[in-house]
C-alpha cells in the first residue's frame, strides 16, 4: 500500500507550500480588483487574470463545434446560437428552454419548431441573471440580488410579449454582494427552491448561516433552511433520480497555487453539513491564513475532486434514454476552464460515475476538444448541461453563446 | 489650487453647460433607436465625432476620447448603454438598436486612431504626486503598464484629464452604474485632490 503513503506526501508538501506563498501574501494589503484578492506579492506581476467574456454575437461559421471530441456513437451539433453569454439553462413544460447570463443582463428564451431555434430577449437589464428554474408554469429569475417569477411564461413567450415578473426579492431577502453573488436555482424533489449564496470573497470569514451555504426556500420565499455550510462558490447541483440526495459542484481559492487547491463534486447526505470554507479545501488542505491543525476535522469530505481552477459549474444527471445504460444516474458536469493558472484545464464536459454504495464517484471526459492544451487556449467555455426529453443533452458555451446538442446513436463498426 | 491656476477650470465649464448645449443635436433620438443605426462606417463615425472628435480624440469637456482604446473595451461599454446596463440619458439612446457588428466595427475604427497630444500644460509636481498614487494604486496590472489598456480594460494615458477625474470621482461615489464594479474598490476612499493628480499624470502620461 505504498499509494496512500505517496498521497499523504504529496498533500504535506503542496500544503507546506501553500502555507509559504500566504505568509508573503499577508504582508500586502494594496487595494485590488475582487478576483486579485489573495494574490501574493510576488505573484503582483502576474499575467493571471479572468478572461472576458465576449458580449457580442459569434457568427454561425465561427462556432468551434467541429472542435468537440465525444466517445464513440456520441455526436455534436449547433442546436440554438446568437445569444451572448449563454449561462444556466431551464427546460418549460412546453419545451421552451430558457437562458440565463451574467454580464450582458439579458435571459432568453429558445423556441424549438422541430427544424430551427428561435431565440427572444425575454429580460434585459439585470443584474448576472444566471439562476434559472421552472416549476407550474412559471420561470423563476435570479439575478443579483433579485428573485423574479415570469408565471405563465411560456404562453407569454409564444405571444411575444413579456408582463413584469412577480418581484420575489424581499420575501427571499438574499444578500447584494456581487462578488460570487450568481445564483444557481433548481427545484428539488421537495418542491423547494435552492438557492445558493457564494463567499463574497476569494477567501474570507463568514458567517456561516448567510454567506458560502445552499438554502432551500419555499417558492413563495418562505421558510429558509441552510442545506450545506463551507460552501465556497457552487454555481451547480442536482437531485440524485433514485435517491434524491442533492449533489453540488464547488469552485475553490484562487491564487493559493497553480496546483490546488482542487476543485469539488460534492453529496449532502446530512442536511446543514460543513463543507470546509473558509478553513479547509479540496481534500484536507488546511488553509494558510485562516486554517490552523485541525480545521479539517469534521468537515465533509468531497465525493470527487477536480482538476484545480476548473471551474465546475452547472451539473445534471443522467437518466434519459437515448444514452447507453453505463451513462444512467451518471453526472454531466460543465467545466468553464481555468484562468488562475498558467497551465490552463478544463473547458469540457465531465463525466462522474457514481460508486455503488452511492457515496464516491469517479471522473472521466466526455466532451473534450474546446480546450488545446498545445497553445494554452481554448475555443469554447462549457457553462451547464441539460437533458432534454428526447434524451439528448444539451451544453451551454458561454463563450460563444451557443447552445450544443449531443445525441447518441449505436455506432457500426462493421460499416465502410 | 494649482488646477485653476494652469487654465480656466474644466469643472467650472462642466457646471456652465457647455456639455448640454453640444449635445443637442441628439436631442430627437426619442424613438429609442441610435440615428447612427443602419448607416456606413464612415457616416457612423460622424454622428460619434460630434461630441468624441473627427478623429476619436475629444476636444469637449467631460467627453472621453476614443482614439486608441482597446477595441473590446469601446464595444463592451457601447453594449452595456444598448443594454441599459449602464445608465446614460446621453450614450444610451446612442446605441440602441446598433447590432454587434456595428458596435465592433466601430470600436475597431478607433482603437486604430492615433491619440493626439493631451490639451493644458504638464504640471510635474502634480504628475509626480499623481505617479506616486497610480503606482500604489496598481492600476498598471489591469490597464497595462504604459496606461494604453488591455482588453475590456480602457486606455488611461492620453484620455482627457476632465473625464478622467470625473469617472474616478462617479466609481469612488458609486454614481457610475454598471457591471464594472471593479474599479468601485480601487477608488474607495480616494479623494479629490488625489483623484486631480491621478487624472493629470494619466492625462500626461508619456512613456
Amino acid at each position: 500500500m505504498t499509494l496512500p503513503v505517496f498521497t499523504r506526501l504529496t498533500l504535506a508538501i503542496s500544503a507546506a507550500s501553500l502555507m509559504l506563498v500566504s505568509t508573503m501574501s499577508a504582508a500586502e494589503e494594496e487595494p485590488q480588483p475582487a478576483w486579485a484578492q489573495g494574490r501574493s506579492a510576488e505573484m503582483a506581476g502576474s499575467s493571471l487574470a479572468p478572461h472576458a467574456t465576449p458580449m457580442t454575437t459569434t457568427a454561425e461559421e465561427n462556432i468551434p463545434v467541429d472542435d468537440i471530441r465525444l466517445p464513440d456513437g456520441f455526436s455534436a451539433e449547433i442546436w440554438a446560437n446568437g445569444m451572448p453569454g449563454a449561462r444556466m439553462m431551464a427546460l418549460g413544460d412546453d419545451g421552451t428552454l430558457f437562458v440565463g447570463t451574467r454580464s450582458i443582463g439579458r435571459v432568453y428564451a429558445v423556441q424549438d419548431n422541430g427544424e430551427e431555434r428561435e431565440h427572444q430577449i425575454i429580460a434585459e437589464g439585470l443584474t448576472q441573471p444566471n439562476g434559472l428554474a421552472f416549476k407550474d408554469g412559471s420561470l423563476y429569475v435570479a439575478a443579483i440580488n433579485r428573485i423574479l417569477r415570469y408565471d405563465d411564461i411560456e404562453s407569454q413567450v409564444a405571444d411575444g410579449t413579456i408582463s413584469d415578473p412577480e418581484e420575489l426579492t424581499d420575501a427571499f431577502g438574499l444578500p447584494d454582494d456581487e462578488h460570487h453573488g450568481w445564483k444557481f436555482l433548481a427545484f428539488g424533489p421537495d418542491d423547494r427552491l435552492y438557492i445558493p449564496v457564494g463567499a463574497p470573497c476569494n477567501g474570507c470569514e463568514v458567517d456561516e448561516d448567510s454567506h458560502a451555504t445552499i438554502h432551500s426556500f419555499e417558492p413563495d420565499g418562505s421558510d429558509m433552511q441552510v442545506v450545506a455550510r463551507g460552501v465556497r462558490n457552487s454555481v451547480g447541483f442536482d437531485f440524485h433520480p433514485e435517491t434524491g440526495e442533492l449533489w453540488f459542484t464547488d469552485n475553490n481559492q484562487d491564487w493559493l497555487s497553480e496546483h490546488g487547491p482542487n476543485d469539488e463534486l460534492n453529496r449532502v447526505s446530512e442536511p446543514g453539513a460543513f463543507y470546509g470554507f473558509p478553513v479547509c479545501h479540496g481534500i484536507g488542505i488546511v488553509d494558510p491564513d485562516l486554517g490552523s491543525e485541525g480545521s479539517c476535522d469534521g468537515v465533509t469530505m468531497p465525493v470527487a475532486t477536480m482538476d484545480p481552477h476548473s471551474a465546475p459549474l452547472g451539473m445534471r444527471f443522467y437518466d434519459g434514454e437515448m444514452f447507453p445504460e453505463e451513462y444512467q444516474n451518471a453526472i454531466f458536469i460543465a467545466r468553464r476552464g481555468s484562468w488562475n493558472r498558467a497551465l490552463s484545464v478544463g473547458y469540457d464536459i465531465q463525466v462522474a460515475k457514481i460508486s455503488d454504495d452511492g457515496e464516491r464517484a469517479g471522473l472521466s471526459p466526455f466532451m473534450v476538444g474546446l480546450h488545446d492544451p498545445h497553445e494554452n487556449d481554448f475555443s469554447g467555455r462549457p457553462v451547464d448541461v441539460l437533458q432534454m426529453p428526447d434524451g439528448a443533452l444539451l451544453v451551454a458555451d458561454e463563450q460563444n453563446g451557443a447552445i450544443y446538442r449531443i445525441s447518441y446513436e449505436t455506432p457500426d463498426y462493421d460499416a465502410e | 489650487m494649482q488646477l485653476s491656476q494652469r487654465a480656466p477650470s474644466w469643472r467650472a465649464l462642466l457646471a456652465m453647460g457647455a456639455f448640454t448645449v453640444l449635445v443637442l443635436p441628439f436631442a430627437a433620438a426619442a424613438d429609442e433607436t441610435s440615428p447612427a443605426a443602419g448607416l456606413p462606417l464612415e457616416e457612423q463615425v460622424q454622428y460619434c465625432g460630434f461630441c468624441h472628435g473627427s478623429d476619436g480624440n475629444s476636444t469637449q469637456p467631460g467627453t472621453p476620447s476614443l482614439a486608441g482604446q482597446p477595441a473590446l473595451a469601446i464595444t463592451n461599454q457601447l453594449i452595456y448603454f444598448r443594454e441599459r446596463l449602464r445608465q446614460s440619458e446621453i450614450m444610451t439612446p446612442q446605441a440602441r438598436g446598433l447590432d454587434d457588428e456595428e458596435i465592433q466595427a466601430m470600436a475597431a475604427y478607433y482603437a486604430d486612431q492615433p491619440v493626439a497630444e493631451p490639451e493644458g500644460e504638464r504640471d510635474a509636481d502634480l504628475a509626480k504626486q499623481g505617479q506616486e498614487i497610480v503606482t500604489s494604486q496598481g492600476c498598471a496590472s489591469c490597464h497595462s503598464s504604459d496606461y494604453s489598456g488591455r482588453e475590456q480594460m480602457p486606455r488611461l494615458a492620453g484620455q482627457r484629464e476632465d473625464y478622467l477625474f470625473a469617472a474616478m470621482v462617479a466609481y469612488r461615489d458609486r454614481t457610475r452604474g454598471g457591471p464594472d464594479t471593479t474599479m468601485i474598490d480601487i477608488m474607495r476612499g480616494i479623494s479629490d485632490e488625489d483623484i486631480e493628480a491621478m487624472a493629470h499624470h494619466l492625462a500626461h502620461f508619456d512613456d
